[in-house]
């Protein structure tokens, strides 16, 4: 099985519009590429197809599992502990009755705490996310995927509601992610900039089509 | 606007509204509010023991509609519903519920299950189940679907996602709506009993039958107070849920 994620004659269609059309890439494990391009141009959708929230055609593999995925707006429930939300990154592997009654097995809770400590959060685990910052809460966003223990990590605009600060952060925090634990990150930015800074390679789409750049 | 005037006059027809007949009953109306003063509270203990009743009926039936609801608004809540198919059925079937007065139910159960307030608290259950799954199918519809989004590309089944996430989420406008549908229930039934279904209204119609209307104001002013009570405390505890 190939490692890293590898994506390959993509197609998408949104209403009966064609939004991707024949997408192929590759990201190697340890990587960190870079998915630019106007809005609209699909870069929302290539990343949601290829964590299978979008129905497509084509080949995604993502290390023999299922990619992860982090979202613009972190999507915690803001009413939930921290630790509670990076939980919900183990519920795949998990039955209904333990998590739903909240007796989460004691290995997960564990593991749960220490993929806060890896993000910066340690000690910040029984806070509400809803009384987190932006930044904070993007990195509980961040633990809650390595909980999921996927090979391929993909970022929706991880930074756009950030302060410049926290959004450097933040990309380092993805960048030392993939040297230190041999994740494929894939994130789309739209400041060419932090694209530059932060990313080993640039990818460029438009018109349904992604181009090196 | 015709058709407005068209449709008041189609229900005057039906009603027969009758001023005559209304001046001719005042007099009536007077002596009996005459005769109301002073209301009589003798037997008070058993007038509060009926209240009592009122109060149990409408609060394990409140608790027994919540049980009911909630299956039904997981199946009739569009982000959640785990079985499509299932879910036309289900808002059916809360409609149904809903549609049907606790009043006319506890009916059916006093035919079913004999007199007393049993009769009435699967009346008020039955009827609120319908009410609750609604107001908390729509609960669930409007939570952002953010974060059940995340639960489910995380691996995470819908049945998981509901418990895990949206449940806690959406824990405040749930226990609000259970405390809107009980105090609803404190003042429905109060006329419980004019069915036989137990409560205030058991001895409310006994007096009305007997044309003692002191007793009648009585236990008027006592539902007043029961039902300004339960607002007033619902109120309260909603305003701490926000």
């Amino acid at each position: 099985m190939p490692r890293g994620l590898v994506v390959a004659g993509l197609d998408l269609a949104l209403g009966g519009r064609p939004v991707l059309r024949g997408v192929g890439l590759a990201v190697a494990p340890g990587e960190v590429v870079a998915l630019e391009g106007p809005s609209g141009a699909g870069k929302t959708s290539l990343l949601r197809a290829a964590a299978g929230l979008l129905p497509h055609r084509g080949t995604i593999r993502a290390g023999g599992g299922r990619p992860a995925l982090v979202f613009q707006q972190h999507a915690l429930a803001g009413r939930l502990s921290a630790r509670d939300n990076v939980l919900v990154g183990a519920l795949g592997r998990l039955g209904f009755w333990r998590p739903a009654l909240g007796l989460w097995p004691a290995a997960e809770r564990a593991a749960a705490e220490a993929c806060l400590a890896r993000v910066g959060l340690a000690g910040l685990g029984p806070r509400r996310a809803a009384h987190l910052s932006g930044g904070q809460r993007q990195r509980v966003a961040i633990a809650r995927a390595l909980l999921q223990r996927a090979q391929v990590l993909l970022a929706d605009e991880p930074v756009a509601s950030l302060d410049p600060q926290n959004a450097e952060a933040i990309l380092a925090l993805l960048r030392a992610l993939a040297r230190e634990e041999g994740l494929a990150i894939l994130v789309s930015l739209h400041q060419p900039e932090l694209a530059r800074r932060f990313a080993d390679r640039r990818l460029r789409i438009e018109e349904g089509q992604v181009w090196e750049g | 606007m015709l058709a407005l005037a068209a449709l008041y006059a189609a229900c005057i027809a039906v009603v027969q509204p009758d001023l005559p007949r209304l001046w001719a009953g005042l007099p009536r109306l007077a002596r009996w509010l005459a005769g109301a003063f002073p209301p009589d509270f003798s037997g008070l203990p058993d007038l509060l023991r009926r209240a009592a009743e009122t109060v149990a009926i409408a609060t394990l039936g409140t608790s027994l509609a919540a049980l009911l609801a909630l299956p039904l608004a997981l199946l009739a809540a569009r982000p959640v519903a785990p079985l499509p198919l299932l879910y036309h059925p289900a808002r059916a079937l809360l409609d149904a519920l809903r549609g049907i007065d606790g009043f006319v139910f506890a009916l059916i159960f006093v035919a079913a299950v004999g007199l007393g307030p049993f009769a009435g608290m699967l009346g008020v259950a039955l009827h609120s189940a319908g009410s609750i799954a609604k107001l908390w199918s729509e609960a669930l519809e409007t939570a952002d679907p953010a974060p059940l989004e995340a639960a489910l590309s995380a691996g995470g089944s819908r049945a998981q996602a509901a418990a895990v996430v949206l449940l806690p989420e959406t824990l405040p406008q749930i226990l609000s709506a259970l405390l809107y549908v009980w105090e609803f229930n404190i003042r429905a039934s109060t006329v419980l009993g004019l069915v036989g279904a137990g409560g205030l209204g058991q001895e409310l119609k006994n007096a009305v039958d007997l044309l003692d209307f002191a007793r009648v104001l009585a236990i008027l002013l006592i539902i007043i107070a029961l039902v300004l009570a339960a607002d007033r405390l619902s109120a309260a505890l909603r305003r701490r849920l926000a």
